[in-house]
């Protein structure tokens, strides 16, 4: 019974040094490391989805087609692009959706969608947004949309409102989408993108819903034009710095890397993803190790001061561990407006023009930021 | 002649848990010392052996070689600490998990029958909620610390109303009292509108050694390593214990103490790995089973070998979670769960197979 016990004992301890080895032989040699990050750093390929466009953070934008028909032709969802009447059919990611009228009720229950509906409507035309958006720590309209009733993701709070539309993210509940459809409610789901080609695609067929075409087309023209001023600067640098994008919530570091909307601007800032240079995909954790093997010239914290960004600043130069990263030396760690750098919105073009003005003085003198023009 | 055979048969029984606790010890040192060496040497930023060694050896005076300063200060402020921590959680869960199994005497008993990680979460997630943690160094820990001790308490308070407690008693307020600690986290995760603060309630939740530092060890070493000695010293009480609590006075316990000592002992080293660590589990379920299958039932021999096997198993799982998909990093919590689950089903299979083939 004792031998047998012992067997198992030394079994244990047997799995437990497997699984040891395991770790040892999972730990790439650094020019592995480099190797593949090199390849997962270059742009992945374009592609267009239902209801969005993709493309790589930096690539420009197709130049504008000339006529209100060509220019709304190149949006994915738009059922029949040279019918600008009513009712008028998107394929939404929720399917097919019919919009009987210009709705003048509107609700969106998405922060981006909210930014990217005010720059089309008017204000007086949207009547019920998420409690988020109100709130000026995330959103870039809260100002905007305080007197706007506050809806929530119980349909009846929408139902409540008699919209003629909903337009919002795919993470709004099936079950919800299904019980607005139920009660004749058009609901358009859309999934917001960070590159230039989904970005303006957005606001074309948000501007098509709302049958708001021509200030779409405005407005797509001025987010187009503002972003390409700006890589037009940026790409022509050499020497592009390392730049890591990295928060820290509840003693948890998280980087942003490829694909994330903070690798976007800080691409579009002239900057090298440094999280995606290291294999990093999306938002993730990381530990202290893992911010020095990245060794950033440049860090920005694009986290709310409510919630620590200055201490964790702090903390970063009081940990003698990182006193070696170029970062760090130099004296190159920004607080930034957190707001700018994580919306899915145009609104991050505008955390693009703050980071180039950080990474690129000389040509991008310290100004205010100049914001969009809104609906009138 | 009879007392002779008795005080012959304690004398062997007291060398055979002396040659298991030396075996078993010398393995797990093994071990222990094995993962601590391959945790120090592995990470994001590439350390060859022969450097860890010179640097080990430095403080000593002894020159093994060159290295660079950045990779000292990568081994004595970031991994070290990270490895002691993760040591002592492992440590305090483990055993922690042996005491709570002897004194229900209930195999699936762990830490959190009595609210201790559930306390914990309901300090750590209204800290995070009320954005308070960042207002001071260890705020976070102190906030979990504060929970797990309330909750506890709770649940021993009301297993003793009346002045007469009761098991039985006991674990019912613990269901009831985790329940409604599990209820106040939902509720708070619900009404909680910022992404940032909910995803490190997630994280936290979810159990993680990044960002340790010698400070969360300085806080939560003596507090674990006094609840271990006092649990090890009580391993003999804790036997008896499990005999009964009529058969345990009869052979000199003192019932009324020894129980709220260990409970208490159990409590306060759950609560101080919880605070540092989150919660990681499996550590106090599996642990205490593995070494109890190999080594027997023996609270003199299962204490300090659960000590050392729980110390091991949160320190491969942590070096494993931290490299695996580096830079970025795994949560140690879910390796845990991911490993220990399928290996403690493994177990209990085989066991019962074993115990159907005698």
């Amino acid at each position: 019974m004792r031998t047998g016990r012992l067997k198992l004992f030394l079994a244990t301890a047997a799995l437990v040094l497997a699984a040891l080895l395991a770790a040892c032989s999972s730990e790439p040699s650094p020019a592995a490391v480099e190797t593949a990050s090199a390849q997962e750093a270059a742009p992945s390929p374009t592609t267009v989805a239902e209801a969005t466009a993709t493309a790589s953070p930096t690539a420009e934008p197709e130049s504008a087609p000339g006529t209100l028909e060509e220019q709304f032709g190149t949006v994915g969802g738009i059922v029949d692009p040279s019918n600008f009447g009513w009712p008028r059919e998107v394929e939404g990611l929720n399917g097919l959706v019919s919009i009987p009228g210009k709705p003048e009720r509107i609700i969106t229950a998405s922060i981006g969608h909210d930014e990217v509906t005010l720059a089309v409507v008017p204000a007086a035309r949207l009547v019920g947004v998420g409690a988020v958006s109100k709130d000026s720590t995330y959103s870039n309209v809260a100002q905007a949309v305080q007197d706007i009733a506050e809806v929530s993701r119980e349909p009846e709070t929408i139902i409540a409102l008699s919209p003629d539309v909903v337009v919002t993210s795919p993470y709004f509940p099936a079950e919800g989408v299904e019980a607005l459809s139920k009660a004749g409610i058009p609901v358009v789901q859309t999934e917001l993108r960070n590159d230039p080609e989904a970005r303006v695609a957005g606001i074309l067929l948000m501007g098509y819903i709302y049958g708001e075409e021509e200030r779409a087309a405005e407005f797509a023209a001025e987010v187009r034009d503002r972003f390409e001023s700006l890589v037009a600067v940026t790409r022509q640098m050499s020497d592009r710095p390392l730049v890591l994008a990295m928060t820290e919530f509840s003693g948890t570091l998280w980087v942003a890397g490829a694909g994330s909307t903070e690798g976007g601007v800080i691409e579009a800032a002239g900057g090298i993803n440094a999280a995606a240079e290291a294999g990093i995909e999306g938002n993730q954790t990381t530990s202290l190790e893992g911010v020095i093997a990245m060794n950033p010239e440049v860090i920005v914290i694009p986290q709310p001061v409510e919630f620590g960004a200055e201490e964790f600043l702090a903390s970063l130069f009081a940990n003698e561990a990182l006193s070696e990263i170029p970062a760090i030396r130099n004296d190159r760690v920004h607080v930034v407006e957190s707001k700018l750098f994580t919306t899915l919105s145009h609104w991050n073009i505008l955390g693009a023009e703050a980071l180039a003005m950080m990474l690129w003085p000389a040509e991008f003198p310290d100004a205010p930021l100049v914001p969009f023009s809104a609906a009138e | 002649m009879l007392a002779a055979s008795i005080a012959a048969l304690q004398g062997y029984r007291q060398t055979a848990v002396a040659t298991r606790v030396v075996i078993g010890s010398a393995v797990l040192c093994l071990f222990l010392l094995g993962a601590a060496l391959a945790s120090l040497s592995l990470g994001p930023v590439n350390i060859p052996v022969g450097h860890v060694a010179a640097i080990a050896l430095s403080p000593l005076g002894i020159d093994f070689g060159s290295f660079e300063r950045t990779e000292q200060l990568v081994i004595e402020q970031i991994r070290l600490p990270r490895i002691v921590a993760g040591a002592l959680v492992g440590m305090a869960l483990a055993v922690a998990g042996a005491t709570m199994q002897g004194l229900f005497r209930n195999p699936m008993a762990d830490p959190g029958f009595i609210g201790v990680s559930a306390g914990a979460a309901v300090g750590a997630v209204a800290a995070i909620a009320a954005g308070v943690t960042g207002l001071f160094f260890l705020a976070l820990p102190s906030f979990a610390f504060a929970g797990a001790l309330a909750a506890s308490g709770l649940v021993y308070g009301i297993a003793a109303v009346g002045g007469r407690f009761s098991m039985a008693t006991l674990l019912l307020a613990g269901v009831a009292v985790n329940a409604f600690l599990s209820a106040v986290v939902s509720a708070i995760v619900i009404l909680l509108p910022d992404t940032g603060a909910l995803r490190g309630i997630l994280f936290w939740l979810a159990g993680g050694l990044d960002s340790r530092s010698w400070e969360h060890v300085q806080i939560s070493a003596p507090l674990i390593l006094a609840a271990v000695a006092v649990i090890a010293l009580q391993a003999r009480d804790l036997n008896l214990l499990m005999l009964g609590d009529d058969e345990a006075r009869s052979m000199g316990v003192r019932v009324g103490l020894a129980r709220p000592l260990l409970l208490g002992a159990a409590a306060l080293a759950t609560g101080a790995a919880v605070a540092v660590s989150g919660i990681i589990a499996f550590v106090g379920l599996v642990t205490p089973h593995v070494i109890r299958l190999a080594l027997g039932p023996d609270h003199r021999v299962l204490i300090p070998m659960s000590a050392l096997g729980g110390a091991v198993f949160v320190l491969v799982a942590d070096t494993v979670a931290r490299t695996v998909v580096q830079p970025a990093e795994f949560r140690v919590g879910v390796l845990t769960a991911f490993v220990g689950a399928p290996f403690f089903i493994l177990l209990l299979i085989k066991n019962k197979r074993r115990a159907y083939s005698l």
